[in-house]
């Protein structure tokens, strides 16, 4: 089995905290699969992912992307993952398509190349013609599409998405949903994590879910629903992330 | 280098759409050295090049007072004024018009002023005449009085406003005692029946003797003399230069908290280099802002009645003196921008910072009038440094042997500052 990430008893206590943002944490995602990672806020996720692309050091544990460890290869296995952050990334005051030729010039990718990917993933999520506005004056849907399409110019192995449709309208969900299946079918892998459990539900191949740094377990939706449903009367995935992750309000 | 060309239009396009920050860069500093070199004009001519009414009463009437008021009005300093509204002044209209504030500066020569100069000239010849055996004597008594020539000030002017004309009054002074001393001497030498020097003035005497000030730069010519324009233009040039810490800071600090700054991180290879990028950027929109300014200096302030801006004599070593001063704001800039979390922590320090340095450095007052442990102090400034360089070249002609030191500690200035900043920037996105 090809893995693209394998994560072991991974730790990491930041300083000043009270308990670790991960303890002991141990997932795996297989090449081409998308992977939903599921928890409350504070669970570990955004650190999990900042780990996993070098933006934070770990304490413990092992990391391996595409077989190679982010302390030693980080700008290489940058080349490799494409990361949409949870907050819209780009820059305000340039237009998208200024944003995605400075993003695709820093990427190393030529001014044709730049404008046919542009082109096309612009065309792909309906902001073509809004491809002149300033990022600053898009919808909020609209921004979030955008930054997918910025992390995606390069057109990585891996795509891990931090909340991708966090505060956008239906619509906009539904876009992003429908364009994130189409480009898992190019052989794409994808890290996802999201508060939408339904959306989770319909679109990972497997999912686990980690509350207060811990790994509390994995599967595939529906398998997971199954196991739940023993013990609870649990009909979708949110039953089983309350099962797990109980009821208290999280800050 | 494709990625810091790519840094360097992004930063144009971004700044080309901030007005208030576009404005901060070049509308504020023209203004500033305009106002500034307005204002400061008649303070830098240091009351030599301009013109008092001055209150004179003359109770002596004597040829010392007529030396000292033909002395006053022939020199380009003084008005002189002996009558107000057709009545000729008192000692105790004088004093009166001091206290209102109409005037600033009067004098009163005294009754017997002149007789007791030539007194005191006669007791002085008639000793040189015995010593050396001429003969003749002059008519003297032996007491002497008191008859100074009395100063007033209105009582809010400045300490060195007083010097200034009280230097002036005494030279005028000192010429009048030591003309009717040498015509008393010569006197005697005519009764001793030397007919030579008979008649000689102190002018004559001492003819090719005194001071005469000469220009020190290599091209005999006196433009480089400090003025309002050659003080303020370079001095709110670069105070201007180092408010690029403004838009540095906030458009770094901007990006962090809007997350593009984590977009660059997550790049292959793309972080220094997108700083590299900004860097150069804001050293060149530096440059170009210090060279607005001077071009304020040479063409838009003669249009005002001020003196044109002196590039030196090597005016050329300004190019790679502004760029290094640039490169030390542009990258005081970045430091600050990576100090701070947010904006409302960086843009009060980058500008009360920027205000004290210049104060420290001497863009205020020249740092030869600061005391001597702010002297030292002003050493750390860079806008000393900046300063300091840019008048050796247009005040003494310096040519760039004369500012390599400056542009070493520019450039290290900056260097260093950068250093940490990327230090503290990477420590920041790693969580350390």
């Amino acid at each position: 089995m090809s893995l693209a990430i394998e994560i072991s008893n991974l730790h990491k206590m930041y300083s000043g905290a009270w308990s670790p943002a991960l303890d002991s944490f141990s997932f795996q995602v297989r090449k081409t699969q998308i992977m939903g990672l599921l928890g409350p806020n504070g669970a570990g996720k955004t650190t999990c992912i900042n780990i996993i692309c070098g933006l934070v050091k770990r304490d413990k544990g092992k990391v391996s992307i595409f077989g190679k460890d982010p302390a030693n290869n980080i700008q290489q296995i940058r080349k490799e993952i494409g990361v949409v952050p949870q907050q819209i990334a780009l820059f305000g005051n340039m237009t998208a398509w200024e944003n995605f030729r400075y993003i695709g010039r820093l990427y190393g990718l030529n001014e044709a190349t730049i404008k046919e990917r542009a082109h096309n993933l612009l065309s792909r999520l309906g902001l073509l013609q809004h491809a002149d506005k300033r990022i600053g004056r898009y919808s909020g849907g609209m921004k979030r599409r955008a930054n997918i399409i910025a992390s995606l110019l390069h057109e990585p192995a891996l795509i891990i998405l931090d909340e991708p449709t966090a505060g956008v309208d239906v619509q906009s969900r539904a876009l992003i949903h429908d364009f994130l299946i189409e480009y898992h079918k190019k052989g794409k892998t994808i890290l996802y994590t999201s508060h939408h459990l339904d959306e989770a539900e319909e679109l990972c191949d497997e999912v686990v879910i980690i509350d207060e740094g811990k790994f509390i377990i994995s599967g595939t939706p529906k398998d997971l629903i199954e196991q739940t449903a023993q013990q609870t009367n649990c009909k979708k995935l949110e039953d089983v992330f309350l099962h797990y992750t109980g009821h208290s309000v999280r800050d | 280098m494709k990625k810091i060309t790519a840094t360097i239009i992004k930063e144009w396009i971004m700044l080309r759409r901030d007005a208030a920050g576009l404005m901060l860069l070049f509308l504020m500093p023209a203004i500033l050295i305009v106002v500034m070199a307005l204002v400061q004009d008649a303070p830098f001519r240091d009351y030599q090049e301009l013109r008092f009414d001055l209150l004179l009463v003359d109770e002596d009437g004597g040829s010392l007072a007529s030396e000292i008021k033909n002395g006053l009005k022939q020199s380009k300093n003084f008005n002189v004024i002996e009558q107000i509204n057709g009545q000729q002044l008192t000692d105790a209209e004088l004093k009166k018009q001091l206290q209102k504030g109409a005037y600033h500066v009067g004098i009163v020569i005294p009754k017997g002023a002149t007789a007791e100069v030539a007194n005191s000239a006669n007791l002085i010849a008639n000793n040189i005449s015995k010593k050396l055996g001429l003969g003749g004597t002059m008519p003297a008594r032996e007491s002497r009085g008191n008859s100074y020539v009395r100063l007033y000030f209105d009582p809010v002017s400045k300490p060195t406003f007083r010097t200034s004309i009280s230097f002036a009054l005494d030279r005028f002074i000192t010429y009048s005692c030591s003309n009717i001393l040498v015509q008393r001497i010569s006197k005697l030498s005519k009764l001793a029946g030397d007919t030579a020097s008979a008649n000689d003035d102190f002018k004559k005497v001492f003819q090719g003797i005194g001071i005469r000030e000469e220009v020190l730069n290599d091209k005999h010519n006196d433009k480089a003399h400090i003025n309002s324009v050659q003080h303020n233009v370079p001095s709110w040039a670069i105070f201007g230069m180092f408010f690029i810490v403004i838009p540095i800071a906030g458009h770094m600090i901007r990006e962090r908290e809007d997350g593009s700054a984590v977009r660059i991180e997550l790049i292959p290879n793309a972080f220094r280099l997108v700083a590299m990028g900004r860097i150069l950027f804001y050293t060149i929109i530096c440059s170009v802002q210090f060279w607005v300014m001077a071009a304020i200096g040479l063409w838009i302030l003669p249009f005002l009645g001020l003196p044109s801006l002196y590039m030196g004599a090597h005016g050329w070593v300004l190019i790679p003196v502004s760029i290094s001063i640039a490169y030390a704001a542009t990258a005081f800039g970045y430091f600050t921008g990576a100090l701070f979390k947010t904006t409302n922590q960086a843009m009060p320090f980058g500008a009360i910072s920027i205000v004290i340095l210049s104060a420290m450095g001497g863009l205020w007052v020249p740092v030869e009038l600061l005391p001597s442990v702010m002297q030292k102090v002003a050493m750390i400034s860079p806008l000393h440094w900046g300063l300091e360089s840019v008048h050796h070249i247009i005040l003494r002609n310096g040519n760039f042997g004369d500012v390599i030191k400056h542009i070493v500690f520019l450039l290290c200035f900056g260097s260093i500052l950068w250093m940490i900043s990327i230090y503290k920037n990477t420590s920041r996105i790693k969580g350390i």
